[in-house]
């Protein structure tokens, strides 16, 4: 079990005495190998569950054991290490920073594991040529299209070969074809034994997963398996 | 730690590729030094004045008539043993009259008659005080001296002087204080802006895997940069307009003898370039660990 939650409930205080509910008790769970969607509308949650199983926030109650390790109560430097090791995010804009090129990107997740620059680089590499960018390694975010942002930005999420990669809307901010793209570049990452868990609202990106989970007022509702 | 090279040059890089807010948070930084560094200069001109100015009021002690010029030497030197005297200068009765002659121009012509064995004026000493709030208790020990007739009474003069040198002191305290807490104010809010501006960048880097201290140390980095840049332009700017400013109020006040530039320089430069970078450091950390414990805990992207 990669991604095991029991129950998990998130609030986001509004004033001193006030809090909005956003998950109730939601429990979930990921194998390894993995490749499933969680769909949902907005408001739903979505982008909650996401911060949550990728560690970047923490469940107000409930048990959370990512990789067989208990992180609901773990340090903020442990948590950003996790991130760094186990998890490869890739967002609906792409979020590059925009004053890097291509491959000081993809580096980035490696400078701040330690690895040494020689090493990095080659790595790097290794990262653009699986999502056939290694031609436009020394461009800037705003030389590239949406397509090959976002291929940069899974090169980023896979350079330091996570267990799971998180996609949030991985397609929502691009044409159909270089949304097509990116998914096959997700299946491919998933045969090579990456877990691969997209959020989105989109039937078609669902359709192109194996399992999907549906999420709704904070509640994971159904589960089904795709054909 | 391989990695601190490389935050330390993205710090440095930083600086550039947020040039605006940079030259924004250096030209606050300067605003504050020199607002706060003018008003210390401005305070220590003022008592350093006001110290001369205690200096030239004298108090004149006459002697008594019958009193012979070895005695007199004797209570001279008395007087100079009393701890606030600074200095004395003997005055003998015909240096008086000369004096007296002098300064009633062409109304003295009624004494010019007056030969040295009717010169009615006693000898006398010229007094300096070192300190004027202890006017009166010293005046007290001068009279108890025999020999001593009489002096010119100063203390209403000396009470003003003591209470402005208080007053001014005391207010240029008050004066720097708060400034320096609205040039703290002014800075954290122009850190606040700054990282407001850029925290998509610091949530991409926390996506990644970069921990507070990663996050951190460029934008300590950055603020001893900006702190010493400050520093250097407000020591430049000192430097350059110390002297017309002073040349200006001498223009105006001509008889206060001004702090010369030599003499505060190299002070000032230390103390705009150290605070420069206590200012940036401390700034810069405080604000990015607040931002980090509020906003950047919960990373909300997308």
């Amino acid at each position: 079990m990669l991604v095991s939650m029991k129950n998990i409930c998130k609030d986001y205080a509004l004033g001193k005495n006030s809090s909005v509910p956003v998950l109730r008790n939601v429990s979930l769970s990921v194998e390894e190998g993995d490749f499933l969607a969680i769909m949902g509308p907005s408001g739903s949650g979505k982008t909650t569950l996401m911060n949550l199983i990728g560690c970047l926030d923490t469940p107000t109650s409930g048990e959370y054991t990512l990789d067989g390790e208990n992180v609901t109560k773990l340090s903020e430097n442990r948590l950003s290490e996790i991130r760094n090791r186990n998890i490869g995010f890739v967002f609906q804009h792409f979020y590059l920073l925009p004053r890097l090129t291509a491959i000081e990107n993809v580096c980035l997740p490696m400078v701040y594991a330690g690895v040494p620059k020689k090493e990095r680089l080659e790595r790097a590499k290794e990262a653009l040529r699986t999502v056939g960018l290694e031609d436009r390694m020394n461009f800037r975010p705003s030389q590239l299209s949406g397509g090959q942002s976002q291929r940069v930005a899974i090169a980023r999420a896979i350079s330091m070969k996570p267990k799971l990669v998180l996609a949030d809307e991985p397609t929502g901010a691009l044409d159909s074809a270089s949304g097509a793209q990116v998914m096959e570049l997700f299946r491919k990452l998933n045969e090579a034994g990456t877990t691969v868990l997209v959020i989105t609202h989109e039937q078609a990106v669902a359709d192109c997963m194996n399992k999907t989970y549906h999420i709704l007022d904070g509640q994971i509702r159904e589960t089904e398996g795709n054909p | 730690m391989r990695k601190l090279p490389y935050l330390a040059k993205e710090g440095i890089k930083n600086l550039w590729h947020n040039r605006t807010m940079t030259l924004a948070s250096i030209f606050v930084l300067v605003a504050c030094l020199l607002l706060t560094g003018l008003a210390v200069l401005f305070s220590m001109n003022i008592s350093n004045a006001m110290q001369d100015l205690e200096g030239n009021n004298q108090v004149t002690v006459y002697l008594k008539d019958e009193v012979s010029p070895q005695e007199s030497e004797q209570i001279g030197k008395k007087i100079e043993a009393i701890e606030n005297v600074a200095s004395i200068e003997f005055v003998d009765k015909d240096r008086a009259l000369e004096n007296m002659l002098n300064r009633l121009g062409d109304d003295g012509t009624l004494f010019e008659g007056l030969t040295e064995e009717e010169n009615f004026l006693p000898d006398s000493y010229k007094v300096s005080f070192r300190d004027l709030s202890l006017y009166d208790q010293t005046v007290k020990e001068i009279s108890a001296i025999d020999g001593v007739e009489s002096y010119t009474d100063y203390s209403e003069v000396a009470e003003k002087l003591t209470r402005l040198d208080h007053l001014v002191s005391v207010a240029g305290v008050w004066i720097v204080i708060v400034l320096g807490i609205v040039s703290l104010f002014i800075i954290a809010n122009t850190i606040r802006v700054t990282m407001f501006s850029r925290r998509q960048e610091i949530s991409i880097m926390k996506s990644v895997g970069a921990t507070n201290g990663f996050i951190r140390i460029p934008f300590v980095i950055e603020g001893i940069c900006i702190g010493v840049i400050a520093g250097i332009i407000a020591s430049a700017v000192l430097y350059f307009s110390y002297s017309a400013i002073m040349d200006s109020i001498s223009g105006v006040v001509p008889f206060i003898r001004l702090i010369p530039l030599e003499e505060i320089l190299l002070k000032a430069v230390i103390a705009f370039i150290a605070s420069g970078i206590v200012f940036g450091t401390i700034g810069g950390s405080i604000s990015i660990t607040r931002y980090l414990k509020r906003e950047g805990g919960s990373i909300i992207i997308g």
